[in-house]
């Protein structure tokens, strides 16, 4: 027999419990709505994947360190060394090797998702953590990792929105923007370490599926919304704030994982965008 | 055409990783000047003019400003811009006035000089068409107003008639033309095409690195050994 449907009047009356993860998972979906527009744009879909399980492999390193050898490593520290080392990763020149990039992704993605579960096997104790971190079924966000995915997060935000005319620029006609004096370079790696540090924090707060789905779908769906770039922006950050938000209610009510919720909420958003630009045609 | 060269290129060689592609090459850009750059394909062009636009480093020899180092003005092929971008014809045309770091400012008092570009060019009514949606003969349009919207005193122009049939490449040149004369522009224009090339060239470059590099008016390369000796000996059939 299935459990019964909780009331809203049970979500409002534990607000207390729920309110850190939902404004974690609305300053999240918010954040990475935002970076997502370029994240799409520049076809950085996968690095944002790839950083995302990255970040979970590092947190799970960091449980492991703490239980095995001893030594205290924070989980948002873990995550952090080794998505930006991913991130290094990805933005060498691999043309030498003669591999695509998204060979390399594939190849980070497939050892760190590998990895993540073997470390995660060896640490039962925190195996729940393990699977919260790569799937999101965590419940409640520490007050710490909260703080810093509101930190993180407005700074990013800032930064993004600051210079968002650089960066579109820079993406939109690239060697045009090099022979204008545009910093193409800083702005290219300066984007990825905005992706890289936000997809971190999110990651230990969240868990690696809803942040993946943060970073992508609110931005592809507000790019098949609207008609002009400037306008995508904003609707991505609505669209992953309300998938952030909606996605946990939609857990609380109907008893699923948590991460899994705000990943399809922010899917249907994609599907609801769909007939919104057929309907339109043209540009 | 007797003033102060704008740009001037000094024994230049261009290539790549230290090797060069061509023979060095003397030439002074004046204002005004409409320089064409021929030669086929492989020949180096590109090189050259990657090299102009400070997108490579020289392997010998320097591009000099005269003047004082000018801003450029860049029309790259069409294909050159990313059409998953929904960039609306006048945030385009801005672009143009960028310059380094200015876009950490607003960008208010840009208007005036988007809506002159774009009505010079008759592309005003395209102003809040996507770019991406445009025909390929108005998107050269939008691209010279944002040329004349970054006030440069020389623009470099890729291609900017391929894909075009002859009528369309006519008018494209014509108005060059016109914006050449009206703005005391200097342009430097990589053209495959030498019928129309020809008919509106002040100066000719001409790339070739197996019969050399000639630089003068239309005239004189004409008469040149190295263009007799690709053109008129083995490719007779292809001269203006």
């Amino acid at each position: 027999m299935n459990p019964p449907i909780p009331a809203w009047a049970d979500f409002v009356g534990a607000w207390d419990l729920f309110r850190d993860p939902v404004i974690c998972g609305v300053a999240a979906g918010a954040v990475l709505g935002l970076l997502g527009v370029h994240v799409v744009l520049r076809r950085m879909v996968f690095v944002a994947a790839t950083l995302s399980q990255v970040s979970g492999l590092g947190v799970a390193l960091a449980f492991f360190a703490g239980i095995h050898l001893g030594t205290e490593v924070p989980p948002v520290l873990g995550a952090l060394a080794l998505s930006l080392l991913a991130a290094v990763l990805v933005s060498l020149d691999t043309r030498r090797l003669r591999v695509s990039r998204d060979s390399v992704l594939a190849t980070l993605w497939l050892l760190a998702g590998g990895l993540a579960v073997m470390v995660g096997d060896r640490i039962t104790q925190e195996a729940h953590d393990i699977a919260g971190i790569l799937f999101g079924t965590a419940v409640l966000v520490r007050p710490e990792d909260l703080r810093a995915v509101l930190g993180v997060g407005a700074l990013v935000a800032t930064g993004a929105t600051w210079a968002g005319r650089g960066l579109v620029f820079a993406g939109f006609d690239p060697d045009g923007a090099r022979v204008q004096g545009l910093p193409v370079r800083a702005l290219d790696v300066s984007l990825l370490v905005a992706v890289t540090v936000m997809v971190a924090v999110s990651t230990r707060a969240l868990g690696a599926l809803p942040v993946f789905a943060f970073s992508v779908l609110p931005a592809l769906a507000a790019l098949l919304a609207v008609r002009h770039l400037r306008w995508a922006f904003p609707l991505a950050a609505l669209l992953g704030a309300l998938a952030g938000g909606l996605g946990y209610l939609a857990a609380f009510f109907l008893s699923f994982p948590v991460g899994a919720c705000q990943a399809v909420t922010a899917g249907l958003f994609v599907l609801l965008a769909v007939p919104v630009r057929l309907a339109r045609g043209g540009e | 055409m007797s003033s102060t060269p704008l740009l001037r290129c000094e024994r230049l060689v261009v290539g790549y990783g230290g090797r060069p592609v061509l023979p060095p090459v003397d030439l002074e850009i004046r204002p005004g000047e409409f320089w064409v750059v021929v030669g086929r394909n492989g020949s180096g062009k590109t090189t050259w003019f990657r090299t102009l636009l400070g997108l490579l480093s020289p392997v010998s020899g320097q591009v000099a400003w005269p003047q004082g180092r000018r801003p450029i003005a860049y029309v790259p092929q069409r294909s050159a811009f990313d059409e998953l971008y929904p960039v609306p014809v006048r945030e385009v045309v801005a672009m143009g006035a960028e310059r380094g770091w200015s876009f950490l400012s607003p960008g208010g008092g840009r208007g005036d000089r988007v809506r002159q570009a774009l009505t010079e060019v008759g592309a005003w009514e395209l102003r809040d068409r996507n770019f991406r949606a445009l025909s390929e003969g108005q998107k050269q349009r939008v691209l010279l107003a944002r040329m004349l919207c970054s006030q440069a005193g020389i623009a470099l122009l890729d291609e900017p008639t391929a894909a075009m049939d002859a009528v369309a490449e006519e008018e494209a040149m014509a108005m060059l033309d016109g914006l050449r004369r009206a703005h005391n522009l200097a342009l430097v224009v990589v053209s495959h095409h030498l019928q129309v090339a020809f008919r509106h060239a002040d100066r000719i470059l001409f790339l070739d690195p197996e019969v050399g590099v000639e630089v003068g008016t239309v005239a004189e390369i004409q008469q040149s050994e190295a263009w007799r000796a690709r053109y008129q000996d083995r490719h007779a059939g292809v001269l203006p």
